[in-house]
């Protein structure tokens, strides 16, 4: 799948994580920050890899910006920003989920 | 605790006193037309009454960002603004931003994924989302083995192209294996951005080792730099052209191994002077900087491009015609109109 137009999901409060997604051309490329990085760092970016795997995204982007979020939070912001950036939002992906 | 933010309209006397009273707590103390004029919009967090938090965004350039720390954990107040802006903005379709603040903020924007470009004593300048800097470099043409190469650059506004252009690109086109020219692309001149680029791009088409590209977001038209924030010791133009001779020192110039800048010799106008004068400051020794006299036409005048918009309003061509390049001519015969109009429109043709 191509990704459409960059987009956003998620805010920058304190167990968030805002996942932007931008048009890339070699694999899925994420720039990850987060205070917490040393120590989750590979499962957050396992979780997106995998979730964005799951949309059929293999080309693309990321830039996340960690405040702590649980996986299930990730995959959540994850899935919204992939949706809105495939222009799908609205019909959206339950086998996904 | 959760803080709702609120829209602000700055057209309600009320809230614009309220919000002109706590950024001036924080020491931001100008608010002139010519910056307050361009914001789009405006949100805010009250505590009760008080206004505690507030930041506004002006195109895809966040401004007058400022928040109160007291009583809640340091950042998150600011992050809560900021974040809003950002979506805001992306619901706009706008995935490029940019913020220019006092230096000591510039590690905040960084925490919240914003990269910095360059800075002064004074103030930064920094970006989020995309295309960024990198993807602007890297779409930009390159000759082989360019790290080995001598690389010049030029940028200019070419308002619209001379041969006084033209004979400052020909000297850096002699004196290197391969030239960069760079065409601001703000929307501030009497010719647009796309027909600025075309008439350089026409101009130039002979020269094989020079190639011109649009300035993108990073060769900013200097004066377009918002200023509000600094001290009142520092004038704007200093900080501005400093800053944009830091990115280029910073950013542009090493991705591209330049290094010499060709820049006209300025004898008429001050504000490109001083930005002649900063860039000779800051760019040395990483980048050399080469100030090349203006070319004279017979008369023993300086060609500028100052001259052939003041010809345009007047619409007498036969004294510049001889200044200009075939391609630039022709354009500004089949369009003097069109151009005329620009003029009585408002558009200004002193300056830049």
């Amino acid at each position: 799948m191509e990704i459409k137009q960059t987009a956003i999901a998620g805010t920058l409060e304190s167990s968030d994580i805002q996942i932007m997604l931008s048009k890339g051309q070699s694999g899925i490329q994420i720039d990850l920050e987060s205070d917490v990085k040393k120590q989750f760092g590979d499962q957050i970016n396992a979780v997106i890899t995998e979730t964005l795997k799951k949309f059929g995204i293999d080309h693309v982007k990321v830039k996340a910006l960690d405040k702590g979020a649980l996986d299930c939070v990730i995959k959540a912001r994850t899935i919204a920003a992939a949706q809105r950036a495939l222009k799908t939002a609205d019909q959206p992906a339950w086998e996904v989920l | 605790m959760y803080e709702s933010i609120v829209d602000l309209n700055l057209n309600d006397a009320k809230v614009r006193t309220k919000w002109q009273a706590f950024l001036k707590s924080l020491g931001i103390a100008n608010f002139s037309d010519r910056e307050v004029d361009k914001i789009d919009f405006t949100i805010g967090i009250y505590n009760g009454d008080e206004l505690v938090a507030t930041g506004s965004a002006a195109g895809n350039v966040l401004k007058y960002v400022g928040v109160c720390n007291k009583g809640v954990t340091t950042g998150s107040r600011f992050n809560a603004i900021v974040g809003e802006l950002v979506n805001r903005l992306f619901q706009q379709q706008v995935f490029h931003i940019f913020v220019f603040t006092k230096k000591k903020y510039s590690e905040s924007f960084q925490h919240i994924g914003f990269e910095q470009l360059g800075d002064t004593d004074v103030a930064a300048f920094l970006e989020m989302g995309g295309p960024n800097i990198h993807d602007y470099l890297n779409d930009l043409l390159k000759v082989p083995n360019q790290q080995y190469q001598q690389i010049g650059a030029v940028v200019m506004n070419a308002n619209p192209f001379t041969l006084g252009h033209r004979y400052l690109v020909e000297k850096a086109a002699k004196e290197n294996d391969f030239v960069y020219v760079f065409v601001v692309s703000a929307n501030t001149s009497l010719f647009s951005a796309d027909e600025r680029l075309q008439l350089v791009r026409e101009g130039l088409s002979d020269l094989d080792n020079v190639v011109v590209v649009a300035g993108g977001d990073y060769m900013v038209s200097y004066a377009t730099f918002p200023a509000y924030f600094l001290p009142d010791n520092v004038t704007a133009t200093d900080y501005q052209t400093a800053l944009d001779a830091r990115v280029f020192k910073i950013q542009i110039a090493p991705a591209l191994h330049i290094t010499t800048r060709y820049v006209g010799s300025e004898p008429l106008s001050k504000t490109t002077n001083q930005y002649n004068q900063a860039l000779k400051r800051e760019l040395p020794p990483d980048v050399q900087v080469v100030e090349v006299p203006r070319k004279q036409d017979q008369t023993g005048a300086v060609i500028t491009a100052t001259r052939v918009r003041k010809a345009i309003k007047a619409g007498d061509l036969s004294n510049i015609i001889e200044s200009l390049p075939s391609s630039t001519y022709d354009f500004i015969k089949e369009n003097l109109h069109e151009l005329q109009a620009r003029i009585t429109k408002g558009m200004t043709i002193d300056g830049n």
